[in-house]
């Protein structure tokens, strides 16, 4: 976990004498040449980007114009009369609500059960890797393929039990929901695979010591040493998870672009939707600009929640 | 051994000689979309060009894969310079180009031409290609609405009579082929092409334009707007028409699962092909174009973006080379499209139409070619969208009992989006 180099780094920086401190002083200068050819990269290939979208924001330039002109907060006043943004915003921060949670706990409930396998461990890993390893946007053509309304292997299945089988992709009222269980699907590996190193990580010990005290059900094995230990493991798991379906992408370009009528509208896909199907450079930055925040706003959190309340 | 390496360096310093010789002469370079439609057309218009015209030589990009991916390299590439000679683009994407100033007008070319309407440039040809007065553009190969049939599922369903003609004997037809029970959609309409261009094909076949003369107001809202969107709504109720994504409806069409089909005559070859041996396909006219109404031209222009003379004028004439004579009978012969040249269509292409009637059916109506309108300002692009999502509402049944307020709607966020009058 990246948290605990910074905890040793932290312990690291004793009170220092005068002696001491001219000595780190020269030692800051060595790090700062040391790591300028980095920070001259990142500037140039991190910030500087971000500033000049957020710069770009603020003008009405379009794609192929010539000049441009300042328009100040036009973009973003835009956005709040732009259906489709709230439609966006709305579908998004539903994408996330619903993906995070049930992919975290389906993944961390896959990760005990394959634990407490005697043999096939290896075997469900792999079951469940897979779509991790796959490319998403093939398997969004997979899914595409199983979801079709006359062939596909969903609807088949639905209609040989008698149920009506749905032009899945193509309904405003299933669009999102499929592209969710999509984002559950492949999310789901990648936290079981997390949690798995987080379990194997938690000292036998401590539920032999907890059996010594009486806790001998699974429920309060699980409560007193698995859950709180695994708590590090499970704040990550959320951070990533949630910045992943901030970023959800690849199956709504692949299978919906958005629709139909914007009901599967999500921030990147407006983002690309503008920017590069309208031209319209300038708010596509501004839309940047809103996912940036969000982004930010979530790794904020994760930092002042991973200092104070994870427990070691 | 040494004496091997010794040939080998001199015929590779001829072999670049030679090079050097024919870079000498202009190099036009050409870039165009979709390959897996003109590759074959291409290679043999400048296999020809080139023999004509062997000062040119012609260097063809990595073509572009598709309308949109092409109008956004264009406008990527003139900010860094690097543009294309001569790009081939979406009708509708001309205007874009031109708004931005990076094609350039062809006027100074045309004037120097003394057969100019002998050679079957006629005026609604140019007509797809000219903005603000001036013509930008020579367009290529043209497509235009037709109606597609699986003569099987009529003949089960006892539809004798000839092809449809007008919207409610299409739907009689729907009704037919419910009626005898066949498991088969009765039929798809091609609403969902680029979003626009059949709500376009509607409003034309009335001869009603998308926005007012000066531009800034939107036309569509009148009685032939209401019309086109209740027509819409009505096949869509009354045909029972399935809420496909287009790739899916024309699959299912050439599997021989969908009575009827109305859509671009650029499928017509690919459609002919999957469906050899399935079932008899006929083309029809599109139906219901009122008199004095047009259709869309769906396809592609090519436009001069060289600016330096000499350059400029090499890729006049290969322009000119691929939308006339044979390079234009090329279009007809390898793909579905068809060449808007007059000259080619009557003329070179005679006996051809004669052994492909399905293919002639477009040709037919060319007299009745239109502009696929573009809408103008920042936001045309947008706008197209936003009919796509109003059309899509009907297409799905959501709002498909209330066409006058889906129009009414579609109407106030295009207006919206249009650019400010005087701006």
């Amino acid at each position: 976990m990246p948290s605990s180099d910074t905890m040793t780094f932290g312990s690291a920086m004793p009170a220092v004498s005068v002696h001491r401190k001219r000595r780190s002083l020269a030692a800051h200068a060595t790090a700062y040449a040391l790591s300028a050819p980095a920070l001259f990269l990142m500037g140039l290939l991190l910030i500087g980007p971000v500033l000049v979208v957020l710069m770009m924001s603020f003008t009405d330039y379009s794609l192929g114009n010539a000049s441009f002109e300042w328009v100040g907060l036009a973009n973003y006043a835009e956005m709040l009369e732009d259906d489709v943004f709230v439609k966006a915003i709305g579908n998004t921060l539903l994408y996330v609500g619903i993906v995070v949670p049930a992919s975290v706990f389906l993944g961390l409930g896959t990760a005990m059960l394959i634990e407490s396998l005697t043999f096939g461990r290896a075997f469900w890993r792999a079951v469940y890797f897979l779509p991790v390893m796959a490319t998403l946007m093939a398997m969004a053509i997979v899914w595409e393929f199983m979801l079709n309304a006359r062939f596909g292997m969903i609807s088949q299945l639905l209609t040989l039990l008698g149920l009506p089988a749905k032009n899945w992709l193509q309904e405003t009222s299933t669009a999102l929901p499929m592209l969710m269980v999509i984002g559950i699907w492949q999310a789901l590996g990648f936290n079981m695979v997390l949690f798995m190193a987080g379990l194997t990580s938690i000292p036998r010990d401590l539920y032999e010591a907890l059996e010594l005290d009486g806790g001998s059900s699974s429920w309060s094995r699980f409560w007193t040493v698995t859950w709180p230990l695994l708590s590090p493991v499970t704040l990550f798991v959320v951070v990533i998870t949630a910045i992943r379906s901030f970023q959800v992408f690849d199956p709504v370009h692949v299978l919906t672009k958005g629709g139909p009528n914007n009901a599967s509208m999500v921030l990147i896909y407006q983002l690309y939707q503008e920017g590069f199907d309208f031209f319209r450079s300038a708010y596509a930055a501004g839309l940047t600009v809103v996912f940036l925040v969000f982004i930010f706003a979530i790794t904020w959190v994760k930092s002042r929640v991973m200092e104070k309340n994870v427990h070691y | 051994m040494r004496r091997l390496l010794k040939t080998a360096v001199a015929a590779a310093t001829l072999m670049l000689a030679g090079a050097n010789f024919a870079a000498a002469e202009t190099t036009i370079e050409v870039q165009y979309p979709y390959s897996h439609l003109f590759k074959t057309t291409y290679e043999k218009i400048v296999a020809d060009f080139e023999k004509a015209n062997p000062d040119i030589k012609v260097k063809l990009r990595a073509p572009y894969e598709s309308y949109e991916d092409a109008s956004q390299t264009v406008l990527k590439e003139a900010i860094t310079n690097r543009l294309p000679d001569v790009t081939f683009q979406g009708l509708n994407r001309q205007r874009i180009l031109v708004e931005k100033g990076i094609a350039q007008p062809l006027d100074q070319f045309i004037a120097k031409e003394t057969d100019f309407e002998k050679d079957g440039y006629h005026q609604a040809m140019l007509d797809l290609s000219t903005f603000n007065g001036k013509v930008h553009g020579l367009p290529f190969s043209v497509s235009l609405p037709v109606g597609y049939y699986n003569m099987d599922v009529l003949k089960k369903a006892g539809w004798d009579k000839p092809l449809p003609t007008s919207w409610d004997e299409v739907i009689e037809v729907c009704k037919a082929i419910k009626a005898s029970g066949q498991t088969v959609d009765t039929m798809f309409w091609g609403w969902n092409i680029t979003g626009n261009w059949f709500w376009q094909s509607l409003n034309w076949s009335r001869d009603n334009t998308m926005l007012d003369p000066t531009e800034t107001k939107v036309n569509f809202g009148n009685d032939a707007g209401k019309w086109s969107m209740r027509t819409f709504a009505k096949l869509v109720k009354e045909c029972d028409m399935p809420n496909n994504e287009w790739k899916e409806a024309m699959a299912n069409f050439s599997a021989g699962k969908v009575g009827m089909f109305f859509w671009s005559t650029s499928a017509l070859q690919k459609i002919a092909d999957d469906s050899t041996g399935l079932y008899t396909l006929k083309t029809g006219p599109f139906p219901d174009v009122a008199e004095g109404g047009g259709l869309p031209a769906g396809g592609n222009a090519g436009l001069v973006l060289a600016k330096d003379p000499e350059t400029a004028a090499a890729s006049w004439k290969f322009l000119k080379f691929a939308t006339s004579g044979q390079g234009a009978a090329y279009v007809a012969q390898t793909t579905g499209y068809m060449p808007p040249n007059k000259a080619a269509n009557e003329v070179i292409l005679k006996d051809f139409y004669a052994q492909n009637p399905n293919k002639f059916t477009a040709v037919k109506q060319l007299p009745l070619l239109r502009d696929w309108y573009a809408f103008p300002g920042e936001n045309g692009l947008k706008i197209t969208k936003v009919i796509e999502d109003s059309m899509q509402s009907i297409a799905s049944r959501e709002r498909v009992e209330e066409p006058d307020a889906v129009l009414k709607d579609m109407v106030e966020d295009t207006q919206k989006l249009l650019p400010k009058s005087g701006s």
